[in-house]
């Protein structure tokens, strides 16, 4: 499959996904769904790579993008007192998608698939309010956590229709994608609670730095070794570095560095 | 106290509610210990677990077994339950049932992934039923919900809006679980579908009836009594059936407009409530949901006599008379 292909199926899953989730009021006041391209790539990667592929193995697909998009919709309700309509609907975005993802599948008569991600929610929100308690944990155990909360629900979606061969090199690229994206919140000193507690953990940021930078490393050289253990055509596998790791970790600290 | 008043008259379903009870503490059970308490906190603040007696006292007139209706029980009130600590978040609340909510108690996000925990919970559980009718009806329900808060919220320090807005809010917000309280709860317990559209009916408008009282009450009832402050919803811009009712007296539409919409003094927020309290409108309100309450009992007159039909009787008029 060519790369702009790959490209078009994931816009158009996309589409499909936000038209699912439309409602008026929440499009005019809230950020409205996200749905990351990185997610939809491994939701289709299967599809992608020539295993067998069904409508409804499709409909579960998008279901579980919209359970992220539900998830992360509650992820975005901050601490502000007042409340303001944004956040008050932002609220209620989430459990709308929550009651379109089961009613989707519902329709589709695979209340099989509706047990499993209920089962990968409960895990993912036990690992999301762990950042709230106050027990000290190791760094391994806060890994953990940011790996359950970053592949479960898609981990979910590949051990249910037998794709779990693909288990390894999406938790080494969500994973990736999320060290990313914490590099960029560290160095810009915007704070999340996985780099408090990292900080805490490393007793200073530029350690915090220095593990985020050594796990993308070792991240990537997984990467590859998974994409070669997957026997993914070129295309794909340049697909999939091009477009979705695209190294950015390292070309900034080239830059940093000289 | 009126909530004890309200289990007396389910009392002979006091074994299966104390069963109900101990699931429920199962279901919330997690393995990480803020969740556990968060969850815990939630449940022990208590509730009327109205949801769970429908869905078993709908279930008395097919083949009542326990192990299946507390399938459907358990998830009803999980479902419940998860939108409250949401809903907490949403109007900013510090109290509920007198206790602190999950997000004064931690925080917004906890009681948001305390939610999400819970929905999910009872998700899990209510699929272990393979009643594909089972599933579109709570689905449907699930949607609606959500969307007549969304328009609730839309709604909202709007003065002017309609009757008819206010009554499909109440419907999705409230009337809606209820109705598929008794709906599902006759489902499994396989009754024929004349039946069970009575008992969806009468659920559908003792929901109602329910809401409009519990609109008033935020009118008549003391801080203490109601464990918040009275005149909450107008507060928090809730247009509800009092003061849709009290806005016709062009004096009173007045005050209510001015006071709409900006932090009220203790003494500004009394003098809401008094007036509210003072007009025709709690009696007009009162009378809507009599009328609410009588559909719901003729739909009761529909259905086989016996023990149950007797308590949702009781219920009812509890309902319809409750101070608090």
């Amino acid at each position: 499959m060519k790369g702009h292909q790959i490209q078009s199926k994931i816009i158009s899953m996309e589409v499909e996904v936000l038209d699912a989730v439309r409602q008026r009021t929440l499009d005019q006041f809230t950020e409205g769904p996200s749905v990351k391209e990185s997610r939809l790539f491994f939701l289709l990667l299967p599809f992608f790579d020539g295993k067998n592929w069904s409508p409804e193995i499709e409909s579960s697909a998008k279901t579980v993008s919209i359970v992220y998009a539900a998830l992360h919709a509650h992820d975005q309700v901050r601490e502000d007192v007042p409340i303001i309509k944004e956040q008050q609907l932002t609220v209620l975005a989430g459990d709308l998608y929550s009651g379109i993802y089961y009613q989707m599948l519902v329709n589709s008569k695979n209340i099989a698939m509706v047990q499993q991600l209920a089962t990968a929610i409960i895990q993912v929100s036990e690992k999301k309010t762990s950042f709230f308690e106050d027990a000290i944990r190791s760094i391994e155990e806060v890994e953990e956590a940011i790996t359950v909360i970053e592949t479960e629900l898609l981990l979910s979606f590949y051990k249910f229709y037998d794709f779990s061969e693909y288990t390894p090199l999406a938790k080494q690229t969500l994973l990736y994608l999320r060290y990313t994206d914490e590099l960029k919140h560290l160095q810009s000193k915007n704070y999340t609670h996985f780099l408090r507690e990292l900080n805490s953990n490393l007793v200073h940021e530029i350690y915090t730095e220095h593990w985020l930078l050594e796990k993308l490393d070792s991240l990537h050289r997984q990467i590859l070794v998974s994409i070669g253990d997957c026997s993914l055509d070129h295309e794909l596998a340049q697909f999939l570095l091009h477009q979705i790791t695209p190294h950015q970790h390292r070309a900034e600290q080239l830059t940093r560095e000289g | 106290m009126e909530k004890m008043k309200l289990k007396l008259l389910y009392s002979d379903l006091r074994p299966e509610l104390e069963m109900i009870e101990k699931e429920l503490e199962q279901a919330v059970d997690s393995q990480s210990l803020l969740l556990n308490d968060a969850s815990l906190h939630l449940l022990q603040a208590g509730g009327k677990r109205i949801r769970p007696v429908f869905v078993l006292l709908a279930g008395k007139f097919g083949n009542y077994n326990i192990d299946v209706m507390k399938r459907v029980a358990v998830p009803l009130e999980l479902i419940h339950m998860a939108s409250l600590v949401h809903d907490d978040v949403i109007d900013d609340s510090e109290i509920r049932r007198g206790q602190p909510t999950v997000k004064a108690q931690w925080n917004n996000s906890v009681a948001m992934y305390t939610g999400d925990f819970i929905l999910a919970r009872a998700l899990e559980q209510i699929t272990e039923i393979e009643s594909p009718r089972v599933h579109e009806i709570l689905s449907k329900t699930l949607i609606e919900v959500c969307r007549g808060e969304i328009i609730q919220i839309k709604d909202k320090y709007k003065l002017d809006q309609n009757l008819r807005d206010y009554f499909r809010r109440i419907k999705r917000k409230t009337a809606l679980l209820i109705s598929s309280s008794c709906e599902l709860g006759a489902l499994v317990s396989g009754t024929d579908e004349k039946t069970a559209a009575h008992l969806r009916r009468f659920g559908y408008f003792i929901g109602m009836s329910f809401q409009i009282i519990d609109d008033i009450l935020d009118f008549t009832s003391t801080d203490e009594e109601l464990g918040k402050p009275a005149g909450s919803d107008f507060i928090q811009g809730n247009i509800t059936l009092p003061i849709l009712c009290a806005r016709k007296d062009p004096e009173i539409y007045t005050m209510l407009k001015a006071n709409l919409n900006r932090d009220l003094s203790n003494e500004e927020r009394l003098t809401v409530v008094r007036t509210i309290r003072n007009s025709s409108a709690i009696e007009e309100a009162k009378a809507m949901s009599e009328r609410y309450l009588e559909k719901a009992l003729r739909e009761l007159s529909f259905l086989p006599k016996g023990q149950a039909v007797k308590t949702m009787r009781k219920i009812a008029f509890f309902i319809g008379k409750r101070n608090f």
